[in-house]
């Protein structure tokens, strides 16, 4: 089961590219220039994505999960930590932390399954379900190994 | 630190070698470029400066001006001060980039040495280039001679770079006529240039890693209209700014600017209004016009963006004839510069009347003797109160005479 | 004022030596202005190149002008390019060649009612006795300076070891004797 504390982040995925406050060209900034932090944000590489301090301007704040009609779903008891999926995912959705897979960034994920398809563990790590579908629900109908067929 | 560069009180330059020593002494810390003819000795000597050791700066060869362009809008958000050089063919394929700087509000400085645009091919002074920028949002600097070309990129940093400002600043020179031609010019000494210029401090600048930041953010309709008026408007406050420039300037230098100058106007009855060394030339004809009879004066745009139309206003306000001298091909319409004039003087209570000339292309010659038949022209204008001559003509063609539209009569 | 025609092919030091010119008349005080006619030029194509000089700032950015000086550094410029141009009831011509004065006057129709303001000297053999190659700008600008009076030759040669200030000692000695030499020799 993965860590759902890490996806729950209090800004996270509430704001639309400012999309909430149109304001006048009086106030726009200047330049277009988009700041990614709020604050002083020495050393922010260093820091795990949760506790930046992410600015509005960030795609970090802005959701896609709601365009996702399949949802991949991560079972820690079968992966291997081989990063695969870290690696391939198009939308930094994977979460890891110290080469520890944990879990999915629902937020951000637009269920392309890229990670199901690069999974190598048997059975796989990583499977698509109906967005709807309970997470236990969805673990608790994991598939057995698969044998390898006699040729 | 940098090795000293001796200059002396007086020297003779040309233009190329005057802006050259302004980036030399502004101490630009990047000037990436694609040497061009005109303009080539720009970049060539202040390369020559980086490699003796005359100035702290980078200089970075680029494939194309498209690139060089794209270079300098890196370094100048990562927070130097950077400038450039170009010309002509070169200008336009760095049109697209000039977009992304004044978008970015980016303080770079470009001198740009004016070369006609081919086809065909030709490498000599005309304003093709120069009005290919003027819906940039740059500021657009006019310098008549050498000194000027010099006097101005030593101020173009210095607008550019003020906070209110924030806009790329163009320093424009005829190709040849000013920049390949010596003359006497009176250089700031070392000191007093960079007291004056002072040092860049930058904002929004990318190599400050406690605040990162995006340059070239993407805007589709609810947010493009916002920043391009913010942009405008920015370009238009210039205005003041640039008059403060101008007036300290004149106390390190004595030498005074302003965005719209005027020669011998108080009581002229007809004016010849032109960008470039045809000013000066027309100041000649207009003296010796004077000894004819003729009330002549001059007025010339120092600052062709933003548009000064208020000071162009009043300088022309009591002329009764005005001659506007446009050295770029029309293509399909009155000069470009024609019309903003006209469109000053239309909402004039004088209004007076404005006529066209088209001259000098691919750095044809324009005489005395050509500015002369211009204002004798006017002066028949003037006394007949109407147009008198083809609202557009072209002077100094081969052939037979070539002009466009006539005045609307009852 | 005071204007310069040089009639020369690129290559032969006709921009540099107006340049050079502008540059010690600027010591006196006065204004100048040195520019040329060229661009894509290649070596040895006929170009021009102008000086103008006066006590007031000048403005004038024509290219036209009614010279008061010719000065021609190529010995063949002098028959086939057009000297005469514009030319004033004053107009002095200096003309570098190899033939005598009224030699050169009797194959230039164009001079016939001029010849009294014609000067002669041999820029090419000057400079190739002291510069070691063919370099008349140097010479031409000592003809000119005795010509017009405009300077002291003294003067105009320790100016000129300023502007050439960049060069080796040689080379600036050569050019020295080749201004001197030819300040005493044209006619």
């Amino acid at each position: 089961m993965q860590d759902l504390k890490l996806k729950a982040a209090e800004k996270r995925g509430v704001h639309q590219l400012g999309g909430d406050n149109l304001v006048g060209w009086d106030e726009v900034t200047q330049g277009i220039v988009l700041t990614s932090f709020e604050g002083d944000a020495t050393d922010v590489a260093h820091k795990k994505a949760e506790e930046r301090s992410y600015s509005d301007f960030n795609s970090y704040t802005a959701t896609v999960a709601s365009w996702r009609v399949m949802k991949p779903v991560f079972n820690i008891d079968v992966c291997i930590d081989c990063q695969n999926c870290w690696v391939w995912c198009p939308d930094s959705s994977i979460l890891s932390r110290d080469k520890q897979m944990l879990g999915i960034d629902y937020d951000h994920c637009k269920g392309c399954e890229v990670c199901v398809e690069v999974c190598p563990t048997n059975p796989k790590s990583l499977l698509m379900f109906s967005e709807y579908e309970d997470l236990g629900d969805a673990l608790a109908s994991w598939p057995e190994k698969k044998k390898k067929e006699k040729k | 630190m940098a090795v000293e560069f001796e200059v002396n009180e007086r020297e003779v330059w040309d233009g190329n070698y005057a802006a050259s020593q302004a980036m030399r002494q502004a101490d630009v810390d990047v000037m990436a470029a694609y040497p061009i003819t005109p303009s080539t000795p720009i970049v060539e000597n202040y390369g020559a400066y980086v490699a003796n050791g005359y100035v702290d700066g980078e200089f970075v060869m680029v494939e194309s001006e498209h690139a060089a362009m794209s270079a300098c809008i890196g370094a100048s958000a990562a927070g130097g001060r950077v400038a450039t050089a170009t010309s002509s063919q070169g200008f336009a394929l760095m049109v697209e980039t000039l977009y992304q700087a004044s978008g970015m509000r980016l303080p770079i400085v470009l001198n740009v040495v004016n070369r006609a645009l081919a086809s065909p091919l030709n490498v000599r002074g005309d304003h093709a280039d120069m009005y290919l920028g003027r819906d940039s949002g740059w500021i657009q600097f006019g310098a008549f001679n050498a000194q000027e070309a010099y006097d101005l990129a030593l101020c173009a940093f210095k607008v550019a770079e003020n906070h209110a400002v924030r806009l790329p600043v163009m320093i424009h020179q005829d190709g040849f006529i000013t920049s390949h031609t010596a003359q006497n010019v009176y250089p700031l000494s070392n000191e007093d240039a960079i007291k004056f210029v002072g040092e860049i401090v930058p904002v929004d600048d990318m190599l400050d890693f406690s605040r990162p930041v995006t340059y070239g953010a993407q805007t589709e309709e609810d947010w493009h209209f916002e920043h391009k008026a913010k942009q405008h408007k920015a370009l238009m406050d210039s205005m003041s700014i640039i008059d403060d420039v101008f007036a300290e300037f004149k106390k390190v230098s004595g030498r005074e600017y302003k965005r719209v100058e005027s020669y011998d106007m108080e009581d002229a009855e007809v004016c010849v209004i032109g960008l470039g060394t045809t000013v000066e030339s027309a100041r000649v004809a207009a003296k010796e016009m004077r000894k004819e009879g003729v009330k002549a004066g001059v007025v010339a745009i120092r600052c062709f963006r933003p548009f000064p139309y208020e000071e162009v206003r009043e300088a022309l306000r009591n002329c009764k004839s005005i001659a506007v001298t446009d050295r770029s091909s029309p293509g399909g319409a009155m000069g470009a510069f024609y019309n903003e004039v006209a469109a000053a003087m239309m909402t004039s209570q004088s209004r007076p009347l404005v006529t066209n000339y088209i001259y000098g292309l691919g750095g044809r010659d324009i005489s005395i003797e050509n500015l002369k038949t211009i204002f004798r022209e006017q002066k028949a204008n003037a006394d007949a109160g109407y147009i008198t001559t083809d609202i557009q003509q072209f002077t100094n063609l081969r052939g037979p005479k070539l002009g466009f539209c006539k005045t609307e009569r009852n | 004022m005071t204007e310069i025609r040089w009639h020369s092919r690129a290559g032969q030091g006709a921009v540099s030596g107006a340049k050079g010119l502008g540059d010690v008349v600027a010591t006196t005080g006065k204004e100048v202005q040195a520019f040329a006619l060229y661009g894509s030029a290649k070596r040895g194509a006929a170009l021009r190149a102008y000086n103008r000089i006066s006590d007031e700032q000048i403005f004038d950015h024509a290219k036209f002008m009614r010279p008061d000086y010719v000065l021609v550094i190529d010995p063949a410029l002098a028959m086939t390019d057009d000297i005469t141009m514009n030319d004033k009831e004053t107009t002095k011509y200096i003309i570098t060649s190899h033939l005598s004065k009224d030699e050169v006057i009797e194959s230039i129709p164009a001079l016939q009612d001029k010849k009294e303001r014609v000067y002669v000297v041999d820029c090419v053999q000057i400079s190739l006795d002291t510069i070691k190659r063919s370099m008349p700008n140097s010479p031409m600008l000592g003809a000119f300076c005795k010509i017009s009076g405009m300077f002291e030759l003294d003067y105009f040669l320790e100016n000129m070891k300023r502007v050439l200030a960049k060069f080796p000692q040689k080379i600036i000695d050569a050019n020295m004797e080749a201004i001197t030499r030819a300040y005493n020799e044209v006619k």
